[in-house]
């Protein structure tokens, strides 16, 4: 990646920032409710199924399987010259629960392909991302 | 249910500005060009203008209007949004506002220089830090995903994966919407033939999706004029009776704009799937009742899953249905009849609202025939709105 513009997240954002902080540690964590345990994603305080305003972040088993992907041919950011592949990966402790993932160049992908989790530390800042996992 | 709303404004006057790729004008030009002609076409003035509704997205506001028309004085205005969910929604403002007495002559437009100013589909993104502050790009943008165009390729890559959707299915709504194309002499793409093999030929762009399964980008404004049915029937034009309108979110479209939408339960359904439930039954009408369409075609995969949304058939089938040749002239639901934002222009679902209108009053370049009830929608990604226009009878 050297000499390619990184995009890099907000990390401390009042909302979202918990999974970034997990993932310093090395760690998927996805958001839940204190009061019954549901799945809050996209990250927000308020549990519309019980009413809590309690949560925490709570670490996932880091592996998932492919349920979408797009291999992008015209780039449109400088940070991610083409071809590069956005994947859309469910996770497997979570069925239904989604997170997105990029791969370099135009790998073979299959629905249901397992992919692991990694974290990429880019001067400090640690991204979760994702690679085929061998089956 | 009877909606206190059925059948009584309708659409008075349309106007357009020519829709180019460098109009040369400011986007408060365009709109003033578009809001004049619409006028002119109702036979009104800005002195009968009383009401204006904008698209948040829009540049111009109702005060530039107001000054710039001569409009004595506005006593409703209001906003839709966002972007390109907004026109159906814009008018169901203006029917509002006339039946609740805050209005008798609403100005509803959409304007922009979509090609050589702020272009769609290029990111925004200028930091190097992205996300936060409710926004969610923070999950999204570093991983490349920072388009709505890749995500709808995501969207249709899962709907070939669900139901064996085919790039010829897409292909076959991109040649339809050129087909109208060809016939309106205004469309941008009107002298450009496309054929499948031409679309298969194209460059992906996000791959399933190629360069002719994007809408376009045009320098452009539309402009409607909406009144009360009596009114209407007084003025220049016969009038298109607004049967009904809707806007309606579903129960989980998720926070943000658009990145999150890809969480949802479903990414192979749009929030059409609440929309038409809430507008065909204020309408009292099926979408077997439905003579043509005019649906939101930001992309092709769009309007597949809108016509499974809409009811136009099964779920999973709005390929074979596309590719059926049902969606054509002559087929039993002709779909974008002024080529759409596929091969019109994209004045972000505005100019289907006019072409819409057309059909009705039996005016447009790709008429069917004896067509009384037309649908409009704009149903992409956010929480969506509709409308079904009318003969008056
Ligand atoms: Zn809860």
């Amino acid at each position: 990646m050297t000499g390619t513009p990184r995009l890099l997240p907000v990390t401390d954002d009042v909302d979202t920032g918990g999974f970034f902080e997990a993932a310093a540690r090395g760690e998927l964590a996805l958001r839940r409710c204190n009061g019954c345990d549901a799945v809050l994603h996209v990250p927000r305080a308020y549990c519309r199924a019980c009413g809590s305003w309690e949560g925490r972040w709570e670490p996932v088993t880091p592996t998932g399987t492919v349920y979408s992907w797009s291999v992008v041919e015209h780039a449109v950011h400088p940070a991610f010259p083409a071809p590069y592949t956005v994947l859309l990966v469910e996770l497997d402790d979570l069925p239904g629960t989604r997170l997105v993932g990029h791969l370099p160049g135009r790998p073979e992908l299959r629905a249901g392909a397992p992919v692991i989790a990694w974290f990429e530390d880019v001067d400090g800042t640690v991204v979760p991302q994702w690679r085929l996992a061998r089956s | 249910m009877a909606t206190s709303h059925r059948d009584r404004c309708a659409i008075a006057g349309i106007g357009t500005t020519d829709f180019s790729r460098a109009s040369g004008r400011s986007e408060l030009t365009l709109v003033a060009q578009a809001a004049l002609a619409a006028l002119e076409d109702a036979g009104l003035t800005a002195q009968d203008v009383d009401g204006i509704v904008r698209c948040d997205m829009d540049n111009v506001r109702h005060n530039d209007l107001v000054d710039v028309l001569g409009i004595p004085q506005l006593t409703y205005w209001s906003e839709v949004g966002p972007g390109g969910v907004a026109p159906p929604g814009m008018v169901a403002q203006a029917v509002a506002a006339i039946l609740s007495g805050q209005a008798t002559t609403v100005l509803v437009f959409r304007g922009l220089n979509g090609r050589s100013g702020r272009r769609f589909g290029q990111s925004a993104l200028s930091e190097q830090r992205v996300g936060g502050a409710g926004s969610y790009d923070e999950l999204f943008a570093p991983y490349g995903l920072v388009t709505p165009g890749q995500i709808f390729a995501l969207m249709a890559r899962r709907h070939m994966l669900e139901f064996g959707t085919t790039e010829e299915q897409l292909g076959a709504i991109a040649t339809t919407c050129r087909a109208r194309a060809n016939d309106n002499p205004a469309a941008q793409m009107h002298a450009k033939t496309l054929s499948m093999d031409d679309y298969l030929g194209a460059r992906l762009i996000a791959d399933p999706l190629r360069l002719f399964d994007f809408c376009l980008e045009t320098d452009g404004a539309c402009a409607v004029v909406v009144t009360t049915v009596e009114r209407a029937r007084d003025l220049r034009q016969p009038p298109a009776v607004i049967r009904a309108v809707a806007q309606a979110s579903t129960a989980d479209p998720q926070p943000g704009i658009q990145f999150p939408t890809l969480f949802r339960e479903s990414i192979t359904s749009l929030p059409a799937t609440a929309v038409s439930k809430v507008l065909y039954e204020r309408a009292g009408l099926g979408p077997e009742d439905i003579d043509v369409a005019q649906l939101y075609d930001c992309f092709t995969i769009t309007v597949l899953m809108q016509l499974e949304d809409w009811g136009f058939c099964e779920k999973g089938e709005g390929g074979a249905f596309a590719a059926s040749g049902a969606i054509g002239l002559g087929g039993s639901l002709p779909i974008n009849t002024g080529g759409g934002h596929l091969s019109e222009g994209y004045v972000h679902g505005m100019n289907h609202v006019l072409e819409g209108v057309r059909q009705i009053r039996g005016s447009s370049t790709s008429q069917v025939p004896g067509a009384e009830t037309c649908l409009v929608t704009a149903t992409p990604l956010p929480p969506g709105s509709g409308l079904i226009l009318v003969a008056d009878r």
